[in-house]
C-alpha cells in the first residue's frame, strides 16, 4: 500500500518535495515506516548517519494528529508526519 | 480564557501589543509578558536568522493541553493566557514567541509563564534552523517529542 509521509524540521532535508510517498506491505506499522524511511536515506544519502540518527530519534504522528507508537498500524493512504527532535521557543 | 496562534511571518509579525490588549482585564491583579527573540550568537556561532517549521495543529493542540493542565497541576483556575509562535524566516531581533499570562496574584502569573514555556519546550513541534555569516544553515539538534499521554 501507499503511505505518505509529511516532512518536518531536519527530515524535510530528506527531499525537495515536503511528502516521501513509501511503498510498503499490507499490515504496516510505524516500525516499518521508520525501517523503510533508513532504507531510503540510506540509498538516496549513501548511508547519511546524521539523517538515520535523526530519524530513529523522531516521532510519528497520524493523520488524525496524534503522536503514535512504533506498534501503530497505518490504513491504506494514511498520511503520516514524521516528528524529528523539537527545540522551539 | 486562552488564545492560541501559529504566525506566518510572511503574513504578519508577532505583536506584544496584542498580547497585552487579550490579557488586559480588571479581574486580575498581575500580567506579565515573556517574549523569546533571535539572538545573534548560538553555540559559538554568529546568526543571521532562523527559519521556524512548525506542525500546526500539533502545535495548537499541544498549547491547549498546556493551558489546561495548569488547572489540575498548578491549580491555578481563574486566568488570561495568549500564545503565539512564529513560523518561516526571521531576522535578529525578531519575536518568535510570546507568552503573555494574566492572574489573580504575582505568584501565580510567575509559575504558570514558566511552565508554558517550559512545557512548550518538551512537546510542541517546532524546529529552528539557524542561517549563519558564513552562509551555512543548520537544523538545531533538539530533543525527542515527549508525549503527556505516554
Amino acid at each position: 500500500m501507499k503511505v505518505k509521509i509529511e516532512l518536518f524540521g531536519a527530515a524535510r532535508d530528506f527531499s525537495d518535495q515536503s511528502l516521501l510517498e513509501l511503498d510498503l506491505g499490507q499490515k504496516t506499522t510505524i516500525k516499518d515506516i521508520r525501517n523503510k524511511i533508513i532504507q531510503y536515506v540510506d540509498q538516496k544519502f549513501y548511508g547519511n548517519e546524521n539523517y538515520i540518527k535523526i530519524i530513529n530519534s523522531s516521532a510519528f504522528c497520524s493523520e488524525k494528529n496524534n503522536i503514535v507508537s512504533d506498534n501503530y498500524k497505518i490504513t491504506n493512504n494514511e498520511k503520516i508526519g514524521i516528528i524529528p527532535p523539537i527545540g522551539g521557543g | 480564557m486562552l488564545h492560541t496562534d501559529i504566525v506566518d511571518s510572511k503574513v504578519k509579525k508577532l505583536s506584544l501589543i496584542d498580547a497585552e490588549k487579550f490579557i488586559a482585564s480588571n479581574d486580575f491583579g498581575a500580567s506579565l509578558i515573556f517574549s523569546g527573540t533571535v539572538r545573534s550568537q548560538n553555540n559559538n556561532k554568529s546568526v543571521l536568522g532562523i527559519t521556524y517549521d512548525s506542525h500546526d495543529t500539533l502545535v495548537i493542540k499541544s498549547f491547549e493541553e498546556i493551558y489546561n493542565e495548569a488547572e489540575q497541576k498548578l491549580n491555578i483556575k481563574n486566568k488570561s493566557v495568549f500564545i503565539e509562535h512564529a513560523k518561516g524566516y526571521l531576522n535578529l531581533g525578531e519575536i518568535s514567541i510570546i507568552i503573555a499570562v494574566a492572574c489573580i496574584h504575582r505568584d501565580e502569573a510567575y509559575v504558570l509563564s514558566r511552565y508554558i514555556i517550559e512545557e512548550i519546550k518538551k512537546r510542541s513541534p517546532i524546529w529552528k534552523k539557524e542561517h549563519y555569516t558564513n552562509n551555512q544553515s543548520d537544523w538545531l539538534k533538539g530533543n525527542p517529542i515527549v508525549n503527556e499521554k505516554n
